[in-house]
């Protein structure tokens, strides 16, 4: 079959939900303190909790990470449970309902509404796996975190990113054969486009990259080295990446804070990158190098 | 021992789902496609009949049929997304991970081709997340796509790596469709190919194809069709087919006899099919030319 790759281009306008980067990032967890404490050697710091859901916001700089430790009854989505999983993204868009209908009318699939862990009536649909995919169009003057977060007291709303540290994307590890469904996913419901090979990023090669069509982030699709068995199950988001202008300074930075990160023959820190070791199960975050301006002035 | 891409359908059997998968179990077949109604009719509920089926150790080729999907407006297309999703969900949880689609018979169904491909579009979009692939195949009383190349024209057109063909090897035949017709395709997009053979030397009606598509087909070797099947066969291994085989048998006396009695028909038409059609050697045990659903077992039977 035609790789998708080379399909002809879709008469779509080149972001067609006007995404513009990412607003949050959504972790499940029954324990969210454990996982609290990893963020906080990252740079992360709590800022507001849920007024009436086990939910916390951690930020730092541009980037807010939601702590979910709420259960929800919805098929496919995750159940909070020791380890901490990425459980959802959300993508900041111009219009949040007309993307959702947008995405609904392609193919998505919905969740029930104020199902979602956040109580707000944010549409989602469902991601890879057990994840989920937020649209959120309230994040300048008034956030999504106005109305039903509680700012922690006596703490910096808005503390400062360590060493310039930004969402830069999302790994996704895929099933077999499975890179043209999801590059399909991605770039007819949002307007993702499928980088060339040679564009790399970071110090893991693997797998396959696509641009949001805002340029502000990436997805990069792994599947398994060993042509194992297609399993559901395997299908996740699994880690965070964040650009940094300066890998080392940055990698100096957060092992000062207690932040350790993999060293082996093939894995280990340099300017391209650095890879964090895993931790309450496999919570990880790649360091990839990486200037926003660079971004922002390709738009 | 039948090989692990020869599989066979609940709806060529009488009987509870659990005697069907024993009988399809026992006659050695390793691939099960499943009729819907036979999960979701059973007497404790759906969830009971994909615990039945994963259970049963089969592995599950996919699930069959989803019908009049395309080609609907407003509230009636609306209620077909819902019905694929429904059956999505089905086949996703009992570990399968192809939808067989039959084109829309549907009055209603309005065949202009830029809704036809918007709506396979949109089912190949649903069916991503789950891992499904949806198999698109043309039913002779179709307005949309009477057969396989005309099936394989919208399937072309939506351009989605998860949306190809099933092929009824039946409509081959009784149709008399040119084989040149299987080289136009491409291998990779022909997702299964349903076998089964019928009595009657000729069909000369629509009508007539109908009720024999419907009621009077036989197993492969037990019709009069063997020859042109074995070439349709032939010719599918030739232009490089590598999905699997399932016989896809209606026929009003196998609904009258015990499950075993007709599997062991189908256990005879998977030996004539693979050692007397496809010239195979035994089953290596690690063979597998189909694609196994989740938390298969091997593909090969015993």
């Amino acid at each position: 079959m035609t790789n998708v790759l080379g399909r002809e281009a879709v008469s779509e306008p080149l972001n067609p939900l006007g995404i513009d980067g990412i607003e949050f990032i959504e972790f499940a967890t029954s324990k969210p303190q454990a996982l609290g404490a990893v963020l906080e050697t990252m740079g992360f710091r709590p800022v507001a909790r849920h007024r009436s859901r086990e939910v916390e916001l951690w930020r730092q700089g541009s980037m807010n990470i939601v702590v979910n430790s709420q259960s929800i009854d919805v098929p496919r989505t995750v159940q909070p449970s020791e380890h901490p999983i990425l459980s959802a993204f959300a993508l900041r868009v111009r219009d949040a309902e007309a993307a959702f209908h947008r995405a609904l009318q392609l193919g998505a699939w919905d969740i029930p509404v104020r199902a979602h862990a956040m109580e707000l009536n944010i549409p989602a649909i469902h991601g890879a796996g057990e994840s989920l995919i937020y649209f959120v169009d309230r994040y300048d003057d008034f956030s999504i975190y106005d109305i039903d977060f509680r700012p922690i007291p006596s703490v910096d709303p808005h503390p400062p990113a360590i060493s310039g540290m930004h969402f830069f994307g999302i790994v996704q590890y895929i099933g077999s054969d499975r890179t043209a469904d999801w590059v399909e996913f991605y770039s007819r419901i949002f307007g993702f486009i499928a980088l060339p090979d040679r564009v790399r990023f970071g110090i893991m090669p693997e797998g396959l990259l696509l641009q949001s069509p805002c340029r502000k982030f990436f997805l990069q699709l792994i599947e398994p080295v060993d042509n194992a068995r297609y399993a559901f199950g395997d299908e996740h988001l699994q880690r965070i990446g964040l650009g940094t202008p300066d890998v080392m300074a940055t990698v100096a930075a957060l092992e000062s804070r207690g932040v350790q990160f993999l060293v082996s023959e093939k894995v280990k820190s340099s300017e391209r990158g650095a890879l964090t070791k895993p931790q309450l199960g496999g919570v990880m975050f790649e360091l990839v190098h990486d200037e926003p301006a660079y971004h922002d002035a390709k738009q | 021992m039948i090989y692990g891409d020869i599989g066979m359908d609940t709806a060529s059997l009488a009987g509870t789902l659990e005697s069907k998968l024993a009988a399809i179990r026992d006659a050695g077949f390793a691939q099960v496609m499943i009729a819907a109604g036979d999960v979701v009719g059973h007497p404790q509920g759906a969830a009971a009949g994909v615990r039945v089926v994963r259970e049963s150790g089969l592995c599950v080729t996919g699930l069959e049929a989803l019908r009049d999907f395309e080609g609907l407006s407003g509230n009636s297309h609306a209620y077909k997304v819902d019905v694929a999703k429904s059956m999505l969900d089905v086949c996703f949880n009992l570990g399968g991970n192809m939808l067989i689609v039959e084109a829309s018979t549907s009055r209603h169904a309005n065949p202009d081709d830029e809704a036809i491909v918007r709506d396979l579009r949109m089912l190949a979009m649903l069916a991503v997340p789950l891992g499904i692939r949806i198999a698109y195949k043309g039913v002779a009383r179709s307005r949309i796509a009477k057969d396989f190349c005309a099936a394989s024209e919208f399937v072309f057109r939506a351009n989605c790596h998860n949306l190809g063909l099933a092929i009824d090897a039946f409509d081959v035949i009784a149709a008399r469709v040119p084989l040149v017709e299987l080289e136009a395709l491409d291998p990779e997009q022909i997702f299964l190919v349903q076998l089964s053979d019928f009595v009657w030397q000729e069909i000369d009606s629509a009508e007539e194809r109908a009720v024999t598509a419907s009621h009077l087909r036989v197993f492969p070797g037990d019709g009069a069709h063997s020859d042109d099947l074995a070439i349709v066969v032939r010719k599918l291994d030739e232009i490089d087919y590598r999905g699997g085989y399932s016989f896809d048998v209606y026929n009003d006396d196998y609904q009258q006899m015990p499950p075993e009695k007709v599997t062991a028909r189908a256990r005879r038409a998977a030996e004539w099919l693979a050692e007397a059609v496809l010239r195979r050697a035994l089953p290596v045990p690690d063979m597998e030319r189909l694609r196994p659903g989740r938390g298969a077992p091997d593909t090969t039977g015993d």
